[in-house]
């Protein structure tokens, strides 16, 4: 458990910056601050419907919270947590999410507002419900997602669950043990290895079937032909249940939940731990370091009076060259200007270029038949289909700014680097905090959440209804006409009648097509939105940065020119200052031990 | 013989004669007439591993399919009727068909490609002596939605053929689960061969029922009620004639059981209770556990064959005094669901087989009019239309197709009472009429002329719109049919 050493850490860098009357420093200080106390570890438990994704949530945390049923079960995203006592909180989204209407019930009420028994197709119009449980495996800041399953990996839905991932700290694949990966599921884990830091495959129901050794080797070797490094985890919640019951060690052990307990307290907890520690002590050593500089400046001057205006100088110089950084020439300015222009470019070219392709084999198909007959089957094939592409453009666009990010950051660095070497930053450092940055899991924020929303406000909904009213219109179709059209397909439609089928496939195109432009206009002006958020917050990262390092100078050429003239008040001086900097570089020694010990 | 039938056997003929000179139009036509006389053909389809070839077996009574925990049909696979077991493998690049060698492996079959590779093959032929292939040929296909696209792309290719209409009759489209979702499934685009097939020649078959309530002992009944609200579904009812749960690994086993299965349950049942819930926990703890009779290699046996929820169900029928081996397997196919199975096959295929069939050869007539054009075919395309048109069996199947959609709306019993006489419920005499199979002829009779007289004044109402006035009057027809022919279709079956 890091967090309580990280925040202590802070607290004693905090009153040091007060101590030596550096308030330009507190903000990061602050604001790391603020990032340690909210220590929420998401994880998302996504599959195919039917695999068993709320009995594994409860088999974790030992409790019937989320409602399991042969039939169809889980309708709402519920969400569990730690918490003192067991709560549960309803959560609807208003206006567009800016506010949100809470709710508390009864646990064993719950069931009536997720599940599809009680709230058919999320009819009360959830966004999700949040659970708290006083559990020790949550206390480490594990939060749960049970999705709902509804609607397969490849829907719409699917899509949705896909652009939360970037948000989330790892993704639990379950499928159960009757078979092996079928495509959607592997085109699941292929994406989400490339949006997620940690993705484990979560085989379910070993205790009902015998083979279950045998679809986790299938497994194995579905995932390594298609180079997906993710841990595999065979489990049996219904083990798991019972043996919580009995207190039989040997179930205990059989249900294989010490695998993926472990998992997920080893791998994504110490991750997310290991994480916080980073970028915690280097917040504390950049601040460490700033602090520094300013003594050093001044212990050089103090006793080396003749050279403390060549060292001011020097300094001055060192500043101006920071402060070039900060203007919209700098190097990093420039590519970040210039990438984002690029990528948005190249994000809109490959969202078009998906969804025509998606649009002219819509009206290939469309051509080949009666659109009278084939509708339904139709558009949910074209929704599927649009649901894909929209969520590769988005993998895409994810990979591609983060590549920019760590580009910035290097040039950024290095420009520093070359200047001022007293003032090292490393730059992988700095990626790693930009990493983190650039897909905030605030409220609010971007594709991500809007998506996740999903149901109602996301692509998947919106464009549902717009479709459906669009095609309204177009089944004035006399029964008789359909009724042959359905008992021969669509291949004898008769000559009489082919001037209406022509008819209802331009209208159908037509629709296609406007449905196409609106995906195009809507999802591109999410995503160059999106963009132009991540430029900003990059923007703002370095600038203050920038910032910070000139303030930081400017304090170190006045100490500079605070040279004593008096010997034995310098000779005091000098040793005040030692005295300090020692204090300071113990400061700095703590930082650099907590991410020692993550390495150790 | 049927009027129909000879209809359309007549339309062959005259076809045939027209195109006699394109030899590849003649043969096509050849083809559905020797179709005709053949048994229907049943494909059984659906997801990758939603047990199509283990439904196969268990409606065959043997073990004939290959099965195995993973994916395993790689090609399309007909079983016939014959007098020996034979298997013969069709090439895709044409040529004759080649014999290939039969293996039998712990009762089950294999069939041995030798070295041929998957993609080269157009379908398998086996043979194989069974009374349950005699009327209807089985056609076992590969899963949709499989990792391996080729496999997909095979089954895709067969159920929906992109030029000519699919070689099965029928289709009993498999499906793990169902919900709002997976509706769609049935509907996307990649099963759009079994959906556009119309509802009248698809039945779904909620699979591996077993599996729905996590092995509990009410997982059937659990099954059946879902089936049960999907049959309710609207959007559902629009592409299949109905939905039957079957568990499938059960139906099979039940109907290939062996005496020595029956011991090894038997002494399984002797057991305490307690000890048998804590060793049927898991399947693990099932196969390993320290218990000498029956022995490890014996129990991991059992659970391949019946599942733990399979083993947990017999050793609780025979606990419960079921002492002989053939009862054990009829009360475990009964609750399989096989049963209904069966039976909703014999209605809503085997006794339409004629109406089947000739929709099938109407199909291949359409499409060499469509392909080959010529002065003649304006004559024949006329009398499709005509037979289309005027065939009472055509007819009836429209107007229940309008009123499955919701086209023709009726009070809610007129609906049911309608359906059922249409012949929703099967074509034959009691079926229609809601009577028991073994109702004397005088009791079809009365019913008959109740319900004509019933649908007459309901036809006749001037409070009836004109569609479902219109719908009124097939029904009374098919009331009329009743009566003229009652004799006939008892005679039948």
């Amino acid at each position: 458990m890091a967090v309580p050493e990280a925040v202590g850490l802070v607290d004693l860098a905090l009153k040091a910056v007060t101590a030596y009357d550096r308030p330009d420093l507190k903000p990061r200080l602050t604001h790391a601050k603020a990032r340690l106390t909210d220590p929420a570890v998401r994880v998302l438990i996504v599959g195919e419907f039917k695999q068993g994704k709320s009995q594994l949530v409860n088999a974790l945390v030992n409790a019937t919270v989320c409602p399991v049923d042969d039939d169809i079960a889980t309708a709402v995203p519920t969400q569990v947590g730690y918490g003192e006592d067991t709560t549960v909180t309803l959560v609807r989204d208003k206006d567009g999410g800016e506010h949100a209407e809470r709710t508390s019930v009864p646990l064993d009420q719950l069931a009536d507002y997720v599940s599809e028994g009680g709230n058919p197709g999320n009819r009360a119009g959830l966004t999700r419900a949040e659970v708290t449980l006083p559990r020790k495996l949550l206390q480490s800041g594990l939060v749960l997602v049970d999705t709902p399953g509804v609607g397969g990996l490849g829907s719409a839905h699917g899509a949705a669950t896909m652009s939360a991932l970037p948000t989330a700290d790892a993704v639990l694949l379950v499928s159960d043990a009757s078979q092996e990966y079928t495509a959607p599921e592997l085109d699941f884990l292929e994406a989400a290895r490339k949006l997620c830091p940690n993705v484990g495959c979560v085989i379910t129901k070993t205790d009902l079937y015998p083979h279950w050794r045998r679809i986790v080797e299938l497994d194995e070797g579905h995932l390594s032909r298609a180079g997906i490094d993710a841990p595999q985890l065979p489990v049996s919640s219904a083990l798991r249940l019972h043996a919580a019951l009995t207190q039989d060690l040997d179930l205990i052990a059989e249900s294989g939940f010490q695998d993926l307990v472990s998992f997920l307290l080893r791998k994504v907890v110490s991750r997310a731990d290991e994480l916080a520690r980073r970028s915690t002590s280097q917040d504390v050593l950049v601040t460490c370091q700033a602090l520094e500089s300013k003594m050093r400046a001044e212990l050089m001057s103090q006793r080396d009076p003749e050279r403390a205006g060549a060292l001011a100088t020097e300094l001055e110089g060192a500043r101006s060259r920071v402060d070039a950084l900060r203007q919209r020439s700098a190097r990093w300015q420039l590519t970040l200007s210039d990438g984002v222009a690029d990528l948005i470019a190249d994000i809109d070219y490959d969202l078009r270029d998906r969804l025509r392709a998606v649009s002219r084999d819509g009206e290939q198909l469309l051509d080949d038949a009666d659109p009278a007959d084939i509708w339904e089957q139709f558009s949910e094939w074209f929704h599927k289909q649009v649901a894909h592409a929209v969520a590769q453009n988005f993998v895409w666009t994810t990979e591609r700014a983060r590549w920019l990010a760590e580009q910035v950051a290097e040039h950024f660095a290095e420009d520093v680097d070359v200047h001022l070497p007293e003032l090292r930053i490393d730059g992988g450092a700095v990626a790693g905090k930009v990493d983190a940055l650039e897909m905030p899991a605030g409220e609010g924020f971007g594709i991500g959440q809007k998506l996740f929303v999903g149901v109602r406000g996301g692509y998947g909904g919106l464009l549902m209804v717009g479709l459906a009213t669009t095609m309204a219109g177009m089944f004035i179709i006399n029964p008789f006409s359909l009724a042959a059209g359905v008992l021969f397909g669509a291949k004898t439609v008769r000559d009489e009648k082919k001037r209406l089928v022509q008819r209802r496939q331009q209208d159908a195109k037509n629709a296609v097509r406007r449905h196409i432009d609106e995906v195009t206009f809507q999802v591109g002006t999410d995503s160059r939105e999106n963009l132009r958020q991540i430029q900003r917050e990059l923007r703002d990262h370095f600038t203050t940065l920038a910032e910070e390092l000139s303030e930081s100078l400017a304090k170190s050429v006045a100490a500079a020119q605070t040279a004593l003239k008096d010997d034995a008040a310098r000779q005091k001086r000098v040793a005040d200052l030692e005295a300090e900097l020692e204090r300071v570089s113990g400061l700095a020694d703590r930082a650099r031990t907590l991410v020692a010990e993550v390495a150790a | 013989m049927n009027p129909l039938t000879e209809q359309v056997r007549t339309l062959l003929r005259h076809t045939l004669a027209a195109y006699g000179d394109s030899p590849q139009a003649a043969g096509w036509l050849h083809h559905h007439l020797d179709r005709f006389d053949e048994p229907l053909r049943v494909a059984i389809a659906g997801k990758v591993k939603a047990g199509k070839s283990t439904l196969l077996n268990a409606l065959v009574g043997e073990r004939i399919a290959p099965t195995d925990a993973g994916e395993c049909t790689r090609v399309v696979t007909w079983y016939a009727d014959a007098p020996a077991p034979a298997v013969r493998m069709r090439p895709r690049t044409g040529g004759p068909d080649r014999p290939l060698t039969l293996t039998r492996r712990d009762g089950a079959l294999r069939i041995d490609l030798q070295g041929t590779p998957v993609s080269e093959v157009d379908r398998l032929l086996v043979d194989w002596p069974s009374q349950h292939l005699r009327r209807t040929n089985l056609i076992d296909t590969p899963g949709i939605a499989s990792l391996s696209a080729d496999t997909s792309a095979r089954a895709g290719e067969f159920l929906t053929p992109e030029d000519s209409p699919s070689p099965a009759d029928a289709v009993v489209y498999l499906m793990r689960h169902l919900h709002a979702g997976d509706v769609r499934f049935l509907e996307s685009f990649h099963d759009r061969g079994v959906a556009r097939a119309t509802p009248v020649n698809t039945i779904a078959v909620l699979s591996r029922a077993d599996e729905i309530g996590v092995g509990r002992l009410d997982a059937l009944i659990s099954a059946r009620r879902i089936a049960r609200r999907y049959r309710g579904d609207d959007k559902l009812r629009g592409l299949c004639q109905t939905v039957v749960a079957v568990a499938g690994l059960l139906a099979e086993t039940a109907r290939t059981l062996r005496q020595d299965e029956f011991v090894a349950l038997s002494e399984l049942a002797a057991l305490p209770r307690s000890d048998v819930e804590a060793l049927l926990l898991s399947a693990d703890r099932f196969g390993r556990g320290d218990l000498a009779s029956p022995d490890p290699a014996t129990r991991v046996r059992l659970l391949e064959r019946f599942g733990l929820f399979g083993v947990r169900l017999a050793s609780t029928l025979i606990r419960q005094g079921v002492t002989d081996p053939t009862a054990l397997a009829d009360e475990l196919v009964r609750r399989s669901g096989l049963d209904e199975l069966h039976r909703v096959l014999q209605t809503q295929f085997s006794e339409r087989r004629d109406l089947l069939k000739s929709r099938s050869a109407l199909l291949a007539v359409d499409l060499v009019l469509t392909r080959e054009p010529r002065p003649a075919a304006a004559r024949l395309r006329t009398e499709v239309e005509r037979i289309l048109a005027g065939a009472h069996e055509f007819v009836e199947l429209r107007a229940l197709s309008d009123l499955r959609a919701g086209k023709i709306v009726f009070p809610q019993e007129a609906m049911t009472d309608a359906e059922r006489l249409l012949g929703g419920e099967g074509g034959s005499a009691p079926a229609r009429l809601g009577l028991p199979d073994d109702v004397g002829p005088g009791d079809v009779h009365d019913a008959a002329t109740e319900a004509l007289r019933r649908w007459r004044r309901r036809a006749e109402s001037p409070l009836t719109g004109r569609a479902s006035a219109e719908a009124a009057r097939i029904v009374v027809r098919s009331c009329e049919g009743l009566l003229a022919t009652r004799s006939r279709h008892h005679a039948h079956y």
